[in-house]
């Protein structure tokens, strides 16, 4: 009996032994940003010149856009380019790969461009340089004065690509510009490219304009303007520069922001004292209450399937966040621990809300999970506040104050972003001050 | 004079240098905050105040994150509601203003109910809510821009001012 | 005697129903390889793979030695090079980890991340932090349950491994010299469970015959984005390696080679 059983068992050893496969497991590996190598577009001949562009350097030019916007992720170095091995029209035939594997490159792009009845044509590949493959390439059609574009659409693409994430450069921040002592501050609408190029101001200055914010589905903003004396929400086409007051409240209106399918402007109205939380719908003007609250209720956020709201409260004596549906029932706090919070936004991922965080006279920028859990704060610094996402989810963008002395000097409010991993904090450059920024989607979506 | 005698005096003139000590201290403390006149987290002193008429101050102050008027403020206010019982054609706006140590948002909403409570309280003073507007800047326009606990303090107001 | 032919006819058909299930050409998806390879059954490897041997021990942890300084310096600490920055704020778990640890372990140096990092031997042999943690701070255990359910995946496959045709050391090796050429792609959610397999083989030289994902088709399915980018890296990451370090001998054992990439632990941070 026993020995039929040990037969079995040896057959099993045996058996085991001839097929098991050996595995290792591979769970560390570097952090170090991806070497890539960014070649200039290679200009064709044929190209004829546009208006005031320098058609040369347009391709050098291109690619530097390229470089700047991938370097500013953190997670790709673009090496420099007096290493480059291979002139930019055969490397983007066919790269000799083990040339740039020297030069330690891991990815490469390449490209070519040209401008022709007043119509620019740009293509591009993605090399993976140690499969020694192409890994995606696109051509687009354009006006040539869209070029910047065209490189951030590119960048677009190959962040895609290499991260499996969408892009966000192909962006817009809207934000307030700041000049002028701190004590009578000009404030004015501002409008640029997600990298800081082409500021252009969209108000005179003449009256205080705060919190813009845009649209998730066009190009429209909404704001909070001091036109006339009489604090109200506005809404601005960036296209036409149309602009109206949205609803007609008799105080003030405030801490305006869309739905995510850009119908409804949520915000707050002052009455008496009590600020509560409205709704107004653009299409059919109805206006509803949301919150009914004797405490203040403001800075509200849709969550991304339009559901529920997030927002700031002090019904419990301070500041903190809670969560409702969006019909204002179902009101939960969300926030318990030390110190007292603000602005809470909505990621558009739906799995985080990103928010600003007092506690001992120091301000943070954190994330949290949407029932308040996993806390994580990313910043800290002595005034900061008003996260805003980027479209896809991974960055913030907000505005920082630093500590004014005796009249005001030093003082200095400026735009900067972080990832939400908490790396990666970088300044925006903005040639005045500026605060209240708002990402906007893709614009090519 | 006996030994006993002796001792009270000794002890009695340790208390006395104690007492004149205290007071010294005291006094100091008071001189540092002399520029500051803050009474716990309120602004008492008269720095940046202006007057609607004589004696009649056109501001209160407010403690952190706080719409309460104290003791000062309702006798400003009531300085200010008899004023406008006087001049019974002037009309009023309450400025409401917040600290910069806030969010943007929330302050507005802040300044919103300190005007407020200002302007609740005149009215209990018989002076008509259709005289007085109010508006609400937040944190946008400091009167001290210095940051320090003190132009905080004198930022955290609300400012009634004529408007005819 | 038909009580014996019964057990003989029922433990043939279970072998050759357990044979059949082990044949490779049944295996479509090595994933679902049942664990029969439990660490009982040892597998006599040429050189140090006997646990009980004390003489085998002794040469196991010389071995390890001289890995240690060499993973180290080929491993550069991705980790602590990147808490460097400055104006990063530690999770508030991590920080009060660090400060219970500190104030209650009497010797703290031992658990050190530093030392933690020095070897994924070292690491397996000694003590996992998070169980001392775990000691320290109810709350901490739920947290290393959770770390311990994170890595069973793996957990069981590294069984396998020990159990085959590689010796420690010579795993080790393999194992540090992939660390040093996957970039690990950092813009992958560090939240997802992310475990990408490839199954190699190789020439004798340790240069790559074939190379291939096990779970192929997952890479091209919508929403699978991060999966591909993941399988992208290691693939590169193996080309990078070529030739791989491989046992002078042995050819026939590690021919075939499965290598599984998990950057979770990683990208936590």
């Amino acid at each position: 009996m026993r020995i039929f059983f040990y037969i079995i068992l040896f057959n099993l050893i045996l058996i085991n032994r001839s097929y098991s496969l050996i595995e290792v497991d591979i769970t560390r590996g570097n952090l170090d940003p991806l070497p890539i190598a960014v070649s200039p577009l290679h200009v064709d001949i044929k190209s004829e010149g546009y208006k005031d562009i320098k058609i040369k350097e347009l391709g050098d030019n291109i690619s530097k856009i390229i470089e700047r916007n991938f370097k500013s992720t953190g997670l790709f170095n673009p090496l420099k380019k007096d290493a480059f091995v291979q002139k930019p029209d055969i490397a983007h035939l066919k790269p000799r790969f083990e040339d740039w594997r020297l030069i330690k490159a891991q990815a490469l792009v390449t490209g070519k461009l040209l401008i022709k009845n007043e119509k620019l044509k740009v293509e591009f590949r993605l090399w993976d340089l140690t499969a020694s493959k192409e890994m995606t390439a696109l051509a687009f059609t354009t006006t040539p004065s869209n070029w910047r574009r065209v490189a951030h659409i590119i960048s677009d693409k190959i962040y895609e690509r290499l991260t499996g994430e969408e892009g966000y450069f192909d962006t817009r921040i809207i934000f307030v510009a700041e000049s002028g002592p701190k004590n009578q501050r000009v404030k004015k609408l501002a409008i640029m490219d997600q990298d800081g190029a082409n500021v252009k101001y969209l108000t005179l200055g003449n009256e205080l304009v705060l919190t813009p914010r845009f649209n998730p589905t066009n190009q429209m903003v909404t704001y909070m303007s001091y036109f006339r004396n009489m604090p109200r929400v506005y809404l601005l086409d960036i296209e036409t520069g149309t602009q109206e007051v949205v609803g007609n409240f008799p105080g003030m209106t405030f801490a305006p922001r869309f739905s995510p399918d850009g119908k409804k402007i949520i915000m707050s109205f002052a009455k008496d004292g009590n600020s509560d939380i409205y709704t107004m719908n653009l299409e059919t003007r109805v206006v509803e209450r949301i919150t009914d609250h004797s405490s203040i209720d403001t800075s509200p956020s849709f969550s991304p399937d339009g559901k529920y709201i997030a927002f700031n409260s002090d019904r419990s004596g301070l500041q903190q966040l809670y969560v409702m549906r969006s019909d204002g029932s179902n009101v939960k706090r969300i926030t318990f621990g030390k110190g007292i919070y603000g602005t809470p936004v909505w990621s558009p991922r739906g799995d985080l809300i990103a928010f600003t965080k007092m506690h001992k006279g120091r301000f943070y920028i954190g994330v949290m999970r949407t029932d308040g859990s996993g806390e994580r704060l990313l910043t800290e610094n002595y005034y900061q506040e008003a996260p805003s996402w980027s479209p896809n989810g991974r960055v913030l963008v907000f505005y920082r104050e630093t500590k004014a002395g005796e009249k005001g000097k030093g003082f200095s409010a400026k735009l900067w972003s972080i990832d939400i991993t908490g790396y990666n904090e970088r300044k925006l450059s903005t040639k005045t001050d500026a605060s209240d920024p708002s990402w906007s989607s893709l614009l090519s979506k | 004079m006996n030994l006993g005698e002796k001792m009270t005096l000794k002890t009695n003139l340790k208390n006395l240098l104690l007492v004149i000590f205290a007071t010294l201290i005291l006094s100091a403390c008071s001189t540092a905050k002399k520029s500051g006149d803050i009474d716990g987290d309120v602004y008492t002193g008269k720095e940046t105040v202006e007057y609607l008429a004589s004696g009649v101050p056109d501001r209160v102050f407010f403690a952190t994150n706080k719409s309460s008027l104290t003791t000062a403020s309702r006798a400003t206010l009531r300085k200010q509601a008899t004023f406008l019982r006087k001049n019974k054609n002037l009309n009023v706006t309450i400025e409401g203003h917040a600290d910069e140590r806030g969010t943007r948002e929330y302050n507005l909403a802040l300044g919103e109910r300190r005007a407020n409570a200002a302007r609740d309280y005149l009215m209990t003073y018989g002076i008509s809510g259709k005289r007085i507007s109010v508006i609400s800047y937040g944190k946008e326009k400091p009167v001290n821009p210095k940051s320090s606990p003190l132009s905080w303090s004198q930022n955290r107001r609300s400012v009634t001012v004529k408007v005819n | 005697m038909i009580k014996s032919l019964f057990y003989s006819i029922t433990f043939h058909s279970i072998m050759i129903l357990l044979t059949i299930l082990s044949l490779p050409f049944m295996l479509r998806e090595p994933i679902d390889l049942p664990p029969i390879v439990s660490v009982e059954l040892i597998q006599i490897s040429d050189k140090t793979n006997i646990p009980y041997a004390p003489k085998a021990r002794k040469i196991i942890e010389e071995t390890k030695k001289k890995e240690e300084t060499r993973v180290v310096s080929e491993q550069a600490p991705p980790v602590a090079k990147a808490k460097e920055k400055p104006d990063r704020i530690p999770l508030p778990q991590e920080k009060k980890e660090e400060k219970k640890l500190v104030k209650k372990k009497q010797n703290p140096e031992e658990i050190k991340p530093e030392i933690r990092q020095s070897s994924e031997f070292e690491k397996k042999e000694i003590i996992d932090t998070n169980q001392i943690a775990a000691l320290i701070d109810k709350a901490k255990e739920i947290q290393a349950v959770e770390k311990k359910k994170r890595d069973e995946i793996t957990q069981s496959s590294k069984k396998n491994s020990f159990a085959t045709g590689l010796t420690l050391s010579e795993e080790d090796a393999l194992r540090a010299q992939i660390f040093g050429c996957w970039s690990i792609p950092l813009g992958l959610p560090y939240d997802e469970n992310l475990l990408v397999r490839i199954k190699l083989q190789l020439k004798k030289d340790g240069t790559i015959m074939k190379s291939e994902i096990i779970d192929h088709e997952r890479m091209n399915r919508p929403g699978q984005k991060f999966y591909k980018v993941l399988a992208e890296s290691a693939l590169r990451a193996v080309r990078l390696c070529q030739p791989l370090k491989v046992p002078p001998t042995g050819y026939d054992k590690w021919k075939d080679l499965q290598l599984n990439f998990n950057p979770v632990e990683m990208l936590k941070g």
